[in-house]
């Protein structure tokens, strides 16, 4: 239940540390995006109601705070961590190529989607932002997901996630 | 009580996608709409903490800038006052330009200047996602701040309201793509929209060819549209392009002020009373 009752305080904390210092260890030039890398991460292993949770929690803050039309970041994020959670069900999310070219195709997943959403339902077209605002983000994004990925099964104790699930497949294999 | 026990996870799901589709549904459906309670205290709370963050790092710049940076201080000093003389002759030119303004305003019995009132208010943080060209100030609508007034600085307009909580606002500025301001070019008289490219320029849209357009030429607020009062600087003309098809050319404007270094703003609130727009 603390669980549940913590998950909007941390999800809040995250972005809001996400907009500031994340930001600023890379000087302010690219956005970096934590919270989809963990998204991600809460696909391969955690549950469908608290990973949902999360996925929803930090959808919701990144929409407010960095404001963008609220629900787009709640539904891509939900997207992606259902995704993510079938992806787990048939392979083996642990080797770092793997988490490199899933991140890369998530995050090009979500640009596509904020592009045409933008271009479709607001009329604004952004796809000229694509080489310099996008990609790096996505690139840095990319590139960074190993290591997040290894610091979230660190603290893993607090996120209470189940990691069963990930280690069963590998002892199969 | 079997089918919900034994569905709990498809069900959960289920309701998640349904309540953040309605919620991206309202919002697309109602753009302008207010904020909710919720949203105002989420911004309220990470403008309080991005403050917290910004405040040493902004520090540690003043540092450097203050004690590293004086090397250049005695050219930077020559150069300045050169530039106040500069500036100072042309004071003296546009109060001889402004008596005369008056003089035929009287004259012609046109309004008095447009009068506002105002919130003074500093900017606390930038757009974060780049995909809007936004501002946040510290004055919400517990200062009288409501989304769609205008928002200006002392070289012109900044842009205008967008979002407000209690405490802070999210400004629109003049640059991003979204922003449409009906203006006048002050030379020709020629009407357009100035858009914003996204990064630091903007454009004067809707401009016919048989305008004349000089590079230059200030670019003003018309007060057509009501959002912002007449004849607010926007910034100046620093290109022309008549292409050779289309109906119209292509005006690029540099606004007057710089966004990046913006650090207190103007929020105009309302018409003086007793005065006429």
């Amino acid at each position: 239940m603390i669980h549940y009752l913590l998950l909007p305080f941390f999800s809040f904390l995250f972005i809001v540390l996400q907009t500031t210092v994340f930001e600023l260890l890379f000087l302010n030039l690219v956005s970096i995006e934590i919270s989809l890398i963990l998204v991600i991460y809460a696909g391969f292993h955690m549950d469908v109601l608290k990973g949902g949770l999360l996925s929803f929690a930090l959808g919701f803050f990144l929409d407010v705070i960095t404001g963008t039309i609220v629900g787009l970041h709640i539904i891509l994020y939900l997207s992606i961590f259902f995704i993510s959670m079938l992806v787990s069900l048939r392979v083996y999310a642990e080797r770092a190529l793997f988490i490199l070219s899933y991140v890369f195709a998530c995050a090009l997943f979500e640009c596509g989607v904020v592009l045409l959403f933008y271009k479709h339902i607001q009329g604004l077209d952004l796809f000229h932002k694509f080489d310099t605002v996008f990609l790096p983000q996505i690139l840095v994004v990319t590139l960074v997901s190993p290591v997040c990925f290894n610091s979230f099964r660190r603290f893993g104790d607090i996120l209470n996630v189940r990691v069963e699930r990930s280690n069963k497949r590998s002892r199969n294999r | 009580m079997l089918f919900f026990k034994k569905h709990r996870s498809l069900i959960a799901a289920t309701i998640l996608v349904v309540i953040s589709l309605i919620m991206l549904s309202y919002h697309v459906v109602n753009p302008s709409v207010e904020p909710g309670p919720v949203r105002k205290i989420v911004l309220d709370l990470a403008a309080t903490m991005e403050r917290g963050v910004n405040t040493p790092v902004e520090a540690l710049e003043n540092i450097w800038k203050r004690y590293l940076f004086l090397i250049g201080l005695e050219r930077e000093n020559r150069r300045l006052v050169q530039h106040n003389a500069l500036l100072t002759r042309q004071l003296v030119q546009h109060q001889e330009g402004y008596l005369e303004a008056q003089r035929l305003k009287k004259l012609l019995s046109l309004s008095d200047s447009i009068s506002y009132e105002t919130v003074a208010a500093s900017v606390t943080g930038r757009n974060r996602k780049s995909l809007h060209q936004t501002i946040m100030i510290d004055k919400g609508s517990i200062h009288g701040i409501k989304t769609g007034m205008p928002v200006v600085a002392d070289r012109g307009v900044v842009g205008r309201v967008i979002e407000t909580s209690g405490h802070v606002s999210r400004v629109l500025l003049l640059i991003d793509e979204s922003s449409n301001v009906d203006s006048i070019i002050q030379g020709g008289r020629g009407q357009g929209i100035l858009s914003g490219d996204g990064s630091s320029r903007c454009f004067l849209k809707y401009v016919p060819k048989l305008e004349e357009v000089r590079l230059g030429d200030a670019v003003i607020t018309s007060g057509i549209c009501g959002v912002f009062p007449k004849s607010w600087l926007l910034g100046t003309v620093s290109r022309v392009a008549r292409g050779e098809s289309g109906l119209f050319q292509t005006v690029e404007v540099r606004p007057s002020v710089n966004f990046a270094k913006l650090e207190e703003v103007l929020v105009l609130t309302s018409p003086k009373k007793g005065r006429n727009d």
